[in-house]
């Protein structure tokens, strides 16, 4: 096992598109997380009210939409076993390890630490996001009259409100609150993806339907009945940063961050199994 | 010793087209067995089975007695070059190769040996993407070799190599079967192929298929020995010749300047010629090639079971055709035959 697991991880760092997914998700990572940043108000996610800039809310704001990283693992994690068939290096594969659920077993240790790898690097350029709007100072102020952007503290002072600037003791308290969750939650939708391409085998399909399903279909079904929608694998993933995540004020009904977790193992693990029993068994011709 | 036996192997794609039929072979180890056949008789889809690539329907297909994905080192015990096997086009070959190395536990020194033998080690760090057919080829050979396997399963070998490439491969794989590595038995290598006159160069023993079915197996030598042999003979004395040999009772006939006596060998026409003092400028004795065997085991047949195969059509009508009048864009219906002929 230790053989295929360095194969798999070698087969990831020689070829140029995991590379490409990385610098997706850091770019991603800068544009989202600088754009709710400096949004008025700074809402994401449900969050009631007004975020004043600056405040601990706000950092959290910032960081949490970071978790957008894991449809990228889930785009890792179908690429891993679907790019197999995609470029035919599935027969190599299978001839030098003709029991094929040792390669998907191989593959999901694979993906879990590449998603690990990505959840890491998004929370790092989370902290590199933090450390710039630290050093920006950028301040606000809640006062009577709403939160005024770009106001002085004198002037804060002088409307009986509350002055907030971005300090790194908020900026850090906010990031390690956060980064565990996004980071395993990342880890685990890399599974997912991986279980999703062990059944659908076609690269545009598994890609489509993972994304679909978790940007629309999930959606719809959290909306409509928030019961079964918990259970669903964005919104367990979600409960992991949660569990991390102190001022959280969405209203959406969720998992403690353990149930989270094995949701998106049993996801993941059950696709796979599934996957390996019936399209993995088919002829390679 | 290395054993390949093959019982009542069957597939059935889809449940409809039947591509292999009960087959039931046995390779032998120390000579090239050429596993020959027409397009679609099933030797892609046999080799297919015997590396465990495609599941067979019914029957077995053992390598050591063993199924393929039971073998506990497949890697060290059978090598197969394949034909629609992949490369990642970003990829190294030396990436590509130590992979392989990785999965079957091989060192790396392994991949630089391999890399080596094929030619390629000077392009190892290039991306496969760039590669010519006959370089994948090599590159699909290194990986075959890199378990120093005692069996060799090469479909198509031939395919994109350049004349020297086929040379070499030849000299290669006489070499590579007949080098006795531990048990001293030699190795098998098996190479599917539908030119014959290439498989007669390096092939000792034949596995002749058609519709997924045995139509011969033997070494080539006695496989040829049984079939028509003939000899040929220029001569100013043809009527001449033609009368002794009819005399001595042997079958006779004057054709394109040449005394032809089928069935005959130079032992029996020999002493005929000297007997009546036949002057000859040129004697030729032949025996039918690999290719008019093979038409004699296959021809006729349908490409697939329980298929009808179409004939390919009459090329000689491809040019000499009746051209169509100048006015209408399409042949008149009347005109002489179609390209396609039908059964």
């Amino acid at each position: 096992m230790r053989g295929l697991l360095t194969a798999e991880v070698r087969k990831l760092w020689t070829i140029w598109s995991s590379y490409v997914v990385l610098l997706i998700v850091v770019v991603i990572d800068l544009l989202f997380g600088f754009i709710i940043a400096f949004a008025p108000g700074g809402r994401h996610r449900g969050a009631a009210g007004l975020v004043p800039h600056g405040s601990s809310q706000w950092f959290t704001n910032v960081f949490a939409v970071l978790d957008n990283s894991r449809l990228l693992a889930l785009v890792l994690g179908v690429l891993i076993i679907t790019g197999e068939y995609r470029h035919k290096t599935v027969t190599p594969t299978f001839l030098a390890e003709p029991r094929r659920g040792r390669v998907v077993t191989a593959k999901l240790g694979v993906s879990f630490g590449a998603g690990l790898v990505l959840g890491a690097i998004t929370m790092l350029t989370g902290l590199v996001i933090g450390l710039v709007l630290v050093g920006l100072k950028v301040h606000s102020c809640l006062s009577f009259a709403g939160v005024g952007q770009g106001v002085s503290q004198a002037m804060c002072s002088a409307q009986h409100g509350l002055y907030y600037v971005a300090n790194t003791h908020d900026m850090w308290h906010d990031w390690s609150q956060i980064a565990p969750g996004v980071i395993l939650g990342t880890g685990l939708f890399a599974i997912y993806g991986l279980g999703l391409g062990a059944l659908l085998k076609n690269q545009i399909v598994a890609i489509v339907v993972g994304l679909i399903f978790t940007l629309v279909v999930e959606s719809i079904i959290v909306a409509v009945w928030p019961t079964i929608g918990e259970y669903l694998p964005g919104q367990a993933a979600t409960a992991l940063e949660d569990a991390a995540r102190t001022s959280f004020s969405g209203t959406a009904q969720l998992l403690p961050w353990w149930g989270g977790a094995g949701m998106l193992l049993v996801y993941g693990i059950a696709l796979a199994l599934v996957g390996t029993f019936t399209t993995l068994r088919s002829d390679i011709t | 010793m290395p054993t390949i036996q093959a019982r009542g192997l069957t597939k059935r794609f889809g449940g409809k087209v039947l591509a292999v039929d009960h087959l039931d072979f046995d390779a032998i180890p120390g000579g090239v067995t050429g596993f020959l056949g027409p397009n679609g008789a099933g030797k892609t889809t046999t080799l297919r089975m015997l590396l465990g690539l495609v599941t067979p329907t019914s029957g077995s297909v053992l390598v050591d007695g063993h199924r393929y994905r039971d073998l506990p080192d497949p890697t060290e015990r059978i090598g197969a070059v394949l034909e629609a096997s992949g490369f990642h086009p970003a990829r190294t070959a030396r990436n590509h190769l130590r992979i392989v190395a990785n999965m079957a536990n091989l060192p790396f020194s392994r991949v630089e040996e391999c890399l080596d033998l094929v030619g390629l080690s000077e392009v190892a760090d290039r991306k496969v993407g760039g590669f010519s057919m006959g370089m994948r080829q090599r590159l699909e050979l290194a990986r075959a070799l890199m378990g120093k396997p005692d069996i060799l399963v090469l479909d198509e070998p031939a395919n994109g190599l350049d004349p020297q490439g086929i040379a070499w491969l030849r000299d290669f794989l006489r070499f590579y079967a007949s080098e006795k590595p531990v048990s001293g038995d030699g190795r098998i290598v098996i190479v599917s192929s539908h030119l014959l006159s290439e498989a007669q160069l390096i092939v000792d023993d034949v596995i002749v298929l058609t519709a997924g079915r045995l139509a011969a197996q033997g070494r080539l030598a006695d496989l040829l020995a049984g079939t028509k042999r003939s000899v040929r003979v220029r001569t100013p004395d043809a009527e001449r010749l033609v009368h002794a040999l009819k005399a001595a009772g042997l079958p006779a006939v004057f054709q394109d300047g040449f005394v032809v006596c089928e069935g005959c060998t130079p032992e029996l026409v020999g002493p005929v010629m000297v007997e009546n003092r036949i002057e000859v400028h040129e004697m030729v004795s032949s025996t039918e090639s690999l290719e008019s065997l093979f038409f004699s085991l296959t021809g006729g047949e349908p490409a697939m079971a329980g298929q009808p195969a179409a004939p390919m059509g009459d090329y000689r009508r491809f040019n000499d055709g009746p051209a169509p009048p100048p006015a209408q864009a399409q042949m008149p219906s009347s005109s002489p035959g179609p390209v396609g002929g039908q059964r």
